[in-house]
């Protein structure tokens, strides 16, 4: 194959790999900041609920 | 009280400047300066001049703005009646995209010379982001005359509140969305020629945004957060949203005509979402045949509307 193309294909993972990193780490990071404390049994009650819509 | 006053007086004093530094100040001999047509450059004086110095075509030179050694061949020069209009037409059609300069020697009214000028001639900026943006909002409206995103559409158009509700989601998702891809297009995609990529990574923003857009207002305002309620998710399904960065990429636009776009098709698809909401409020009290009930008669409502929005086809601003 021509190395070209495998050179446009490595660069096209390696920085699309790191725009999905960049951006994962900021989500992480303000999901992080912005966490709001949840009441646990909201989501104990709703798992116990029946479900059906 | 008195925050909101002072943060109003300079939203307002920012205007006027920028209003200001649109148009320019100081007396010119040459008013006005326009294209015409394909061909012609229409300039405007002052005062009426003479007729035998503006038949001469010697008098003038016409060239594009960056290139000042290219100057472009000047077929005829008319004079209107009273002097004060004159029509250059090219020999070939201008290119309007580019400010181009014309600069007009030894101007000669009322058998006195006035020295030599040059002008500017180029379309206004402005009226250009406003085409776009009435344009993106009316005459195209992406609901009624592309025909997209209309699952979220008819799913979310049965009650005013939340038509309202998920229009005004869609803006805000939209136009985050389209500007941070541009930004990704032209800084990052283009340069390392992965722009065969834009679909993946323009789809994994618009998910990014409205993630991004969740978390953060769930913190910061709840009572918004629990007005948008479940349509900020929906938006992901929407392909508006996935279709204005496409069309961004492919036009080549800049930061603010982006901005123009994604504003216009966000208060378009909430425009359409109103409408169509007005309409079924009232449908449900109206005598419908039970085959056509519900869906059936919402898409005929549609394409009545899409119908009235062809009114708007063809319509060209500034």
């Amino acid at each position: 194959m021509d190395p070209l193309y495998i050179k446009l294909a490595i660069g096209g993972l390696v920085l699309l790999g790191s725009i999905g990193l960049f951006f994962g780490i900021g989500l992480a990071l303000a999901a992080h900041k912005f966490a709001v404390e949840v009441n646990p049994k909201v989501e104990e009650v709703k798992e116990l609920l029946a479900g059906a819509q | 009280m008195r925050k909101k006053v002072i943060a109003l007086t300079a939203a307002v004093v920012m205007l006027a400047v920028l209003g200001l530094t649109g148009c320019e100040t100081g007396p010119r001999f040459i008013k006005q300066a326009d294209f015409d047509e394909t061909h012609g450059i229409v300039l405007t004086f002052a005062g009426p001049v003479d007729a035998d110095w503006a038949a001469d075509k010697a008098n003038f030179s016409v060239n594009e703005k960056p290139d000042p050694d290219i100057l472009l061949n000047i077929e005829s020069v008319r004079l209107d009646p009273g002097n004060t209009r004159l029509t250059l037409t090219l020999a070939d059609a201008l290119n309007q995209e580019q400010p181009h300069q014309v600069v007009v020697k030894d101007i000669m009214a009322d058998g006195k010379p006035l020295g030599s000028t040059a002008v500017t001639v180029a379309r206004s900026y402005f009226g250009h982001l406003f085409a776009i943006f009435l344009g993106a909002l009316l005459i195209q409206n992406f609901v009624f005359s592309k025909y997209l995103g209309l699952c979220v559409f008819f799913g979310t158009s049965q009650k005013k509140s939340t038509a309202v509700g998920m229009g005004i989601t869609f803006t805000f998702v939209i136009v985050f969305a389209s500007l941070m891809s541009w930004f990704l297009y032209q800084f990052v995609l283009k340069p390392y020629r992965l722009d065969h990529l834009q679909i993946i990574v323009f789809i994994g923003l618009v998910s990014l945004t409205v993630q991004a857009v969740d978390t953060i207002l769930r913190k910061i305002n709840p009572a918004l957060f629990k007005a948008f309620g479940v349509y900020l998710v929906l938006v992901i399904a929407n392909c508006i949203v996935i279709a204005v960065p496409l069309i961004l990429a492919d036009n080549e636009y800049n930061m603010f005509e982006s901005l123009m776009l994604a504003l216009g098709a966000g208060l378009g698809f909430l425009l359409a979402l109103f409408l169509m909401s007005s309409v079924r409020e009232r449908l449900e009290f109206a005598n419908v045949p039970v085959s056509y009930r519900g869906l059936p008669i919402a898409f005929i409502v549609a394409g009545l509307f899409a119908l009235s929005f062809m009114g708007f086809s063809g319509m060209s601003i500034f």
